[in-house]
Parts: C-alpha cells; sequence; structure tokens
C-alpha cells in the first residue's frame, strides 16, 4: 500500500502527526490511520481552552464502521480546532495532512518534543502493523 | 477454525478488498469505500457477494404443510414461481431466523437463509420434520450467490438474461441463463433499491461476476450492504429480531398470520401478541447534537432507561446518524425526545418515522 509520508512532519506511534511553529503545534492523523479507519462521517474535537497532557485522549474520530482515538502528541492548550473538518469529515479522509488537519496546540512543555518520531521510524511503525 | 471463502475471494483479492471475518467466511467489508459503495447502489446498480448465506432445497409431497408448521407466514398466499419471506420462531414467539423461501413447484422449494444461522436453521428443520414427507438438501457451498442491485439493474441485467425481467414482479423469480450459465434469479433484495438476487453453480461464478462488472456496476461490500439496509430498515438478525425478540417487537405485524385451522409453531404468543401489542416496540432514530449512533447504546427518557439501540450508524443518502432501537411501548411515539448513552456520554436524541428510506 503507498501511504503518504510528509518528511517535514514530525509523528507517534498512534498515528497523529506534528507541524511545529515555534510553541504552536499543528495536529492531525496520517494518511496510514485515515485509510485503516475507512470513510469518516464524525469528529468529536476537543474544546477551546481545554488543557491536556501528552497521550491523553482529546477526541475521537469516527468512520463507518470504527471510532479511533485523537491521542495528544504533546501537553498543552487548544486553541484552534478545524470547523472545516467538523462540517465536512471526509476531508481528513481526502487531505490528512493538509486541509484535514484537526487541531492547534500550544505547547506546554517544550522539551517533549523529543518523544515524537521521525518520518522514518513512523515509517518502520507502519511496516510492523502491516506484517 | 479457519475461515471460509466465497468462490469470489481472489475476485474480492484482485479488488484490493479489505477482508474481514464475519459468519465463518472472510468477507469484503468494502473494497474502496463503505459510501462510495453505498451511493453506487443508490445511483446505480452494486454487485454484493452474498454466497456466505445458506441454500436449502426443501422436496417432497409434505413440503406446503412442513413450512405451513414452521413457518409464521402464510404460504396459501404463495404461488409457483414466487417467493415469500418469513420467520421460523420458537414456542414462545422469538425469532430462529428470518428467510425467503421460492414455490418452485408445490412440492418443490428452494430456500435462502441468513449465514449465521445455517447450522441451526438445519437442525431445525430436522427436528421438526417428523412424519412429514420432506428431504431438505444443503445447497449452502456448492452454489454461489450474488445480489445486483440499484436503479438501474433491471436496465443493466437485461442485456445478459435471456428472459424479460419486466415480467418478474417483485418476490418473483425465473430459471433462465446469464449469457449461458444457468441462474436462478429472483426479485428480491435487502437494500432498499429495486434489484435482484442470483444464484448458480459455483462452477460459473467467476463468468457471471465478470458479466455483471462489466456493466459498470460497482462490487459493493458488507459494510455497504449494512448501511443501506439501514436506511431500508430492514432487519438484521441478531440486532432487530433474534431469540429473545419476536417479529412483533420488531414491528413486522404483516408477517405473523392468523393461518386460520392451521397449527405452526409460534401460532398461540404471537397471535395474542399482534391483539394485545407488545410492551416494547422497535423504533427509529435521529440524534439532535452532533454524534454518530452505535448499536447496543441505551436509550434514556427523563433520566429512565427505557431501550437500547439495535442497529446505529451513519446515513450516506440523508447525510446524518441513523438508528433502530427497541423501546417500551409507552414511549415510543413519533418526536419523543430521549437520549442516547454514546461511550458514556448522553446525547440528545427523539424517535422517527420509519423506514428511513425505500426506492423499491
Amino acid at each position: 500500500m503507498d501511504y503518504k509520508f510528509p518528511k517535514e512532519l514530525k509523528y507517534t506511534v498512534t498515528h497523529e502527526w506534528v507541524l511545529l511553529e515555534d510553541d504552536i503545534a499543528i495536529v492531525g492523523i496520517t494518511d496510514f490511520a485515515q485509510h485503516q479507519l475507512g470513510d469518516i462521517v464524525y469528529v468529536e474535537m476537543p474544546d477551546i481552552g481545554m488543557v491536556f497532557e501528552r497521550e491523553s485522549n482529546a477526541g475521537e474520530i469516527e468512520s463507518v464502521k470504527a471510532v479511533g482515538e485523537i491521542i495528544m502528541p504533546l501537553s498543552g492548550e487548544i486553541i484552534e480546532t478545524n470547523s472545516k473538518v467538523i462540517d465536512n469529515p471526509e476531508l481528513v479522509n481526502s487531505s490528512p495532512f493538509e486541509e484535514g488537519w484537526i487541531m492547534k496546540i500550544k505547547i506546554s512543555h517544550k522539551d517533549e518534543v523529543e518523544n515524537l518520531i521521525t518520518v522514518e521510524e513512523y515509517i518502520k511503525v507502519v511496516e510492523s502493523e502491516e506484517l | 477454525m479457519a475461515l471460509k471463502k466465497t468462490p469470489f475471494y481472489e475476485i474480492h483479492k484482485k479488488l484490493g478488498a479489505r477482508m474481514v471475518p464475519f459468519s465463518g467466511f472472510l468477507m469484503p467489508v468494502q473494497y474502496q469505500s463503505i459510501i462510495e459503495e453505498h451511493e453506487a447502489v443508490r445511483n446505480n446498480a452494486g454487485i454484493f457477494d452474498i454466497s456466505h448465506m445458506g441454500e436449502f432445497l426443501l422436496e417432497g409431497k409434505d413440503v406446503f404443510d412442513f413450512l405451513q408448521y414452521i413457518m409464521i407466514n402464510d404460504l396459501n398466499l404463495l404461488e409457483v414461481n414466487k417467493g415469500q419471506y418469513s420467520c421460523m420462531c420458537y414456542d414462545n414467539g422469538t425469532v430462529i431466523d428470518d428467510l425467503v423461501y421460492y414455490e418452485e413447484t408445490p412440492i418443490r422449494f428452494r430456500m435462502i437463509v441468513n449465514a449465521s444461522n445455517i447450522e441451526k436453521d438445519l437442525q431445525w428443520l430436522h427436528d421438526h420434520i417428523g412424519e412429514y414427507d420432506v428431504k431438505v438438501t444443503n445447497l449452502s457451498r456448492e452454489r454461489s450467490r450474488l445480489a445486483f442491485q440499484g436503479p438501474n439493474s433491471d436496465d443493466l441485467l437485461q442485456k445478459l438474461v435471456d428472459v424479460d425481467l419486466t415480467q418478474i414482479n417483485r418476490f418473483y423469480f425465473s430459471h433462465c441463463s446469464l449469457k449461458e450459465n444457468p441462474i436462478f434469479i429472483a426479485r428480491t433484495g435487502y437494500t432498499g433499491e429495486r434489484g435482484f438476487e442470483i444464484s448458480f453453480e459455483n462452477k460459473y461464478a467467476e463468468k457471471v461476476w465478470g458479466h455483471l462488472h462489466d456493466t459498470g456496476a460497482t462490487p459493493a461490500g458488507l459494510g455497504a450492504r449494512d448501511s443501506l439496509r439501514l436506511e431500508a430498515c430492514y432487519s438484521l438478525y441478531g440486532h432487530e429480531i433474534s431469540n429473545t425478540i419476536t417479529p412483533l417487537e420488531a414491528g413486522l405485524f404483516w408477517l405473523v398470520k392468523p393461518k386460520e385451522g392451521i397449527n405452526y409453531i409460534g401460532k398461540e404468543v404471537l397471535l395474542k401478541q399482534k391483539s394485545q401489542g407488545t410492551e416494547r416496540i422497535l423504533v427509529g432514530l435521529n440524534l439532535l447534537e452532533r454524534g454518530i449512533i452505535r448499536d447496543d447504546c441505551k436509550i434514556f427518557h427523563n433520566s429512565n432507561q427505557i431501550g437500547y439501540v439495535t442497529s446505529g450508524g451513519y446515513s450516506p443518502t440523508l447525510k446524518k446518524t441513523i438508528g433502530l432501537g427497541l423501546v417500551e411501548k409507552q414511549h415510543s411515539k413519533i418526536n419523543t425526545e430521549i437520549e442516547i448513552e454514546i461511550r458514556k456520554k448522553l446525547v440528545k436524541g427523539k424517535i422517527v418515522e420509519i423506514p428511513f428510506y425505500r426506492n423499491v
């Protein structure tokens, strides 16, 4: 299977991607994740202003047949969620890295960035899950 | 235990289908997109592999009487070349299986049953044959089955078969040829669209699939099959009907026939329920807030649980979440506001009219 793995992004083993811009992180789910889920029909976004710890459950992504969790890649405050995705959840399928971004976090612990994995490491995660 | 494969397994794999275990078989849940396949059936035509289902032949001079005894529907309403949907019930009125039987001759019937109930149904038939002169032959694995469903199914199929499809009314069937391949074809279906269900010997599987696929119809998997039948509000065994739910609770009043002078299993309980009503009844569900209704979610009214969701999901046609639920009769009126507990969160919803969609 050919999945997209943008090189400029960081990743998590739970299939989120992170685009870092100083102390703001833009977060979404990967091409592999959207493919595993299938047609996405609903995204449960976290509330703006809520603060979550890294690895906690920030929301849910529902497809026709499955429910996936959105896991916080970094600790911080939710400062924005993608209203386009709320109205058109299928954007996460068609454009997981661009139009289908999920939320923006104001990072509270910069050192946690070290826990994110590189694109090469993430590709290995996907390969092992595909076996 | 190894999962069984239908004769179309390799074809599904070649088309890139995602295969999942279902009733002991490896079946395609989707090829590329459940929603796309669903929409293809609503707008054009779709092909479903239903070879996992059961197919029996019942023959003998007592078949008619035997079926009258074990089925709740009335075979006096049947005729040669016609099929009938029915439930087979226990003494207490709950359901063993829902199925369709077709009268080929007065002493030869073809029966199609749910994949999940094949062994159970065969056992029930054998346990109740008694002195009836009936022979049951299990053709489930010897024959393949496909459903061809959609508003364009008549036009597309007519080019392939040597019988005038306009002469086959709903629930009627014929034996004919699909480009030299002998088939059994019935105007029945589980999608809420016009369409057909076809059965044939396994050796014709590849050829028949190929011809159907060449019409431009879209291969559709179990995911779309479920979202389509949910929109049409057709019962799924184990959900709307089961060994704890009677056909009347599932809203299938018309299936329970008086059959005067004929004894059938479950008759007493079912006719009593039909005249007195049931304590719980199947209703349609929508949400008033965001979310997706899911199977087994509890349904509340003023903080009291009044029932549960039998089937829930997303409707691509209506572009919203829909569901069916079994609720207490006194709270089952249309527009009753309720709350559905979806993964620990109470979401506001209401009871709505069903079916959500039919285009038959």
